[in-house]
């Protein structure tokens, strides 16, 4: 197993993809960040916080968040890059047991989760010390926020990593997993969120969000009426990791079984 | 000692029945040819034998045990696939270097592996760049990882350049000289005929013939036919000769030898000759009739041969 893992590792670091993904993990990061907390103080009437208060690190690290997105393309790509590129075939006649190449892709990409929670990280934690050396706010207010914000950030990458590798384990097709799993958290759960909320913050991102909540926010989101409470952080944590393993289970039985032609 | 066994062998695509209850061995210490057109259902026996495909009935051993159950199966067979791929952003040596990795093998292994086929200088551009050819020799050092003990190559010819080709056949010569198994298989039964020692014949997923090329290659030989006065004597002459000569009216057959055996008996025999001609059956033609009227070992439906049978430089199945 530790040999599948390595080469799992190797096979991940000798693709330029992989280190693209990273890349626009840091780019989207600092872009993001950087347009949230530098927008005007006021627009459309919505009022952002001042620069350097903890509300404003607030803001600007929760788009961190973003990379939960890029951690799933990874899981996604881990998995089904394999089929798109016909290395399957040399892969399973290394090891027959398909369910320990998955097993070693669920742990490779979790680290990989974590690898683009870092860089998110650094990215973040770059911006922050740039705007305390510009003046504003202090580094121990700073820091704290960062605190708040990143370890559920960094929790859910792995669990998105492992989700990617799941959605890749069962429908095989780099593109169509892909869109189906930012399409479900961009379209599906607003939907599910707006229309059914006692099913919708079940579903990834909601419960993201819950487990990015463990060091943070109370477990509300949204203003007003558009309320959503959500799951508790550990129940986020749970339903994540059950998404990753249980599409990885039924890939695993379904897709990966099938004949490699 | 048998290096592979199949029983009973059988897939089913559908309404598609590729491999219809196969059965056949492969001894250690062999080259064997496993032949048949374009879609006989070569490649899914072969992945079948590999694991790669679910048999809907019967059984495919390697040194004794099923695929997945061999304990380290990169030692034990390298395999050639077609379709297999290759990720074309990864460089030629790290792409070994994955697979070295993941069968426990020696680093030092990947270097042994490109020298053997000839890419060390490639070695470190990405395999995006690569020629078919190249692929094919990627692909075979990629088999030859573990130093297995039996080789398993499907259609390896395809794609490959005359040199590609020559190369290949003195590599196989290698292997096959250190006393080890390789199964073969093609749809060009005259490149085989260069390389193996038996062969195995498909056609629509059936054993159409098995055994040693020798016997396939006598049956492919001439058949002279001589008119004479003397038909009566000139069997007997044959048939002392050890040809298995027949004779109807004053029309003599003599299969399975040649003109100038033929002729040097009946001069020094002085038997008058009224007429002679060769009839020669090629090999090739000889595996067209096998593979187009179906398994010998039972019925099966006709089909043209047309229909079934490449040309002599078909695609690849």
């Amino acid at each position: 197993m530790i040999a599948l893992v390595r080469a799992e590792v190797l096979k991940l670091r000798t693709v330029w993809s992989t280190w693209v993904l990273l890349a626009i993990t840091a780019v989207l990061v600092g872009a993001l960040a950087a347009a949230v907390g530098f927008a005007p103080h006021r627009r459309e009437g919505v009022v952002f916080p001042p620069r350097g208060t903890v509300a404003w690190f607030d803001s600007v690290f929760s788009i961190m968040a973003i990379s939960l997105d890029l951690a799933l393309v990874l899981g996604v790509i881990a998995t089904t890059g394999e089929q798109r590129h016909k290395t399957v075939t040399s892969t399973y006649l290394v090891e027959p047991r398909r369910g320990r190449v998955t097993a070693a892709k669920l742990l490779v990409c979790a680290a990989g989760g974590a690898v683009v929670a870092l860089v998110a990280g650094a990215v973040g934690l770059g911006l922050g010390f740039a705007v305390v050396g510009g003046g504003f706010g202090n580094t121990n207010e700073m820091l704290t926020e960062f605190r708040h914000v990143w370890p559920g950030v960094a929790a859910s990458g792995v669990l998105f990593a492992l989700y990617g590798v799941g959605l890749g384990a069962l429908l095989r097709n780099q593109v169509v997993s892909i869109i189906v799993g930012l399409g479900v958290t961009a379209i599906v759960e607003p939907i599910f969120v707006a229309a059914l909320p006692s099913v919708g913050r079940w579903l990834p991102s909601e419960a993201a969000q819950a487990l990015e909540s463990v060091t943070a926010r109370p477990h509300v989101r949204g203003l007003g009426s558009n309320t959503v409470h959500l799951i508790t952080w550990w129940e986020g944590a749970l339903v994540l990791l059950a998404y990753g393993l249980l599409l990885a289970a039924a890939g695993s039985f379904t897709t990966l079984r099938a004949d490699v032609t | 000692m048998t290096a592979i066994e199949v029983r009973g062998l059988t897939k089913r695509f559908g309404a598609v029945l590729a491999v219809d209850d196969l059965s056949f061995e492969v001894r250690a210490g062999t080259v064997t040819g496993f032949l048949g057109p374009n879609g006989a259902g070569k490649t899914t026996t072969l992945r079948m034998l590999l694991g790669l495909v679910k048999p809907t009935a019967g059984s495919a051993l390697v040194n004794g045990v099923p695929y997945h159950d061999l304990p380290d199966p990169s030692r034990a067979v390298g395999a050639v696939l077609e379709s297999t791929g290759f990720h074309p952003a990864r460089t030629a040596r790290n792409h070994l270097r994955t697979i070295a990795t993941a069968a426990h093998l020696a680093p030092s292994r990947v270097d042994e592996v490109l020298e053997l086929v000839g890419l060390t200088a490639d070695a470190d551009r990405r395999v995006g760049g690569y020629s078919m050819g190249m692929r094919q020799r990627l692909e075979l050092a990629r088999a030859m990882l573990g130093d297995p003990e039996v080789l398993i190559l499907d259609e390896p010819a395809n794609g490959l350049d005359p040199q590609g080709i020559a190369w290949l056949r003195g590599f196989l010569r290698w292997f096959a000289s250190t006393e080890r198994v390789v199964l073969i298989s093609s749809h060009l039964l005259a490149e085989a005929a260069q390389t193996v020692d038996e062969v195995i014949i498909l056609a629509r997923g059936r054993m159409a013939e098995q055994g040693p090329l020798e016997q396939l290659l006598r049956r492919a030989s001439t058949t002279v036919r001589v008119r004479t006065p003397d038909a009566e004597r000139l069997v007997g002459l044959l048939q002392g000769a050890g040809i298995n000569a027949r004779r109807q009216g004053d029309v003599v057959d003599a299969p399975s030898t040649t003109a100038d055996t033929v002729g040097r008996l009946m001069a020094d025999n002085a038997v008058v000759v009224l007429e002679m001609s060769t009839s020669g059956e090629s090999l090739e033609q000889l595996f067209f009739e096998m593979t187009a009227h179906g398994a010998m070992g039972g019925p099966g439906p006709d089909i043209p041969a047309a229909a079934t049978v490449p040309g002599p430089y078909g695609g690849p199945s």
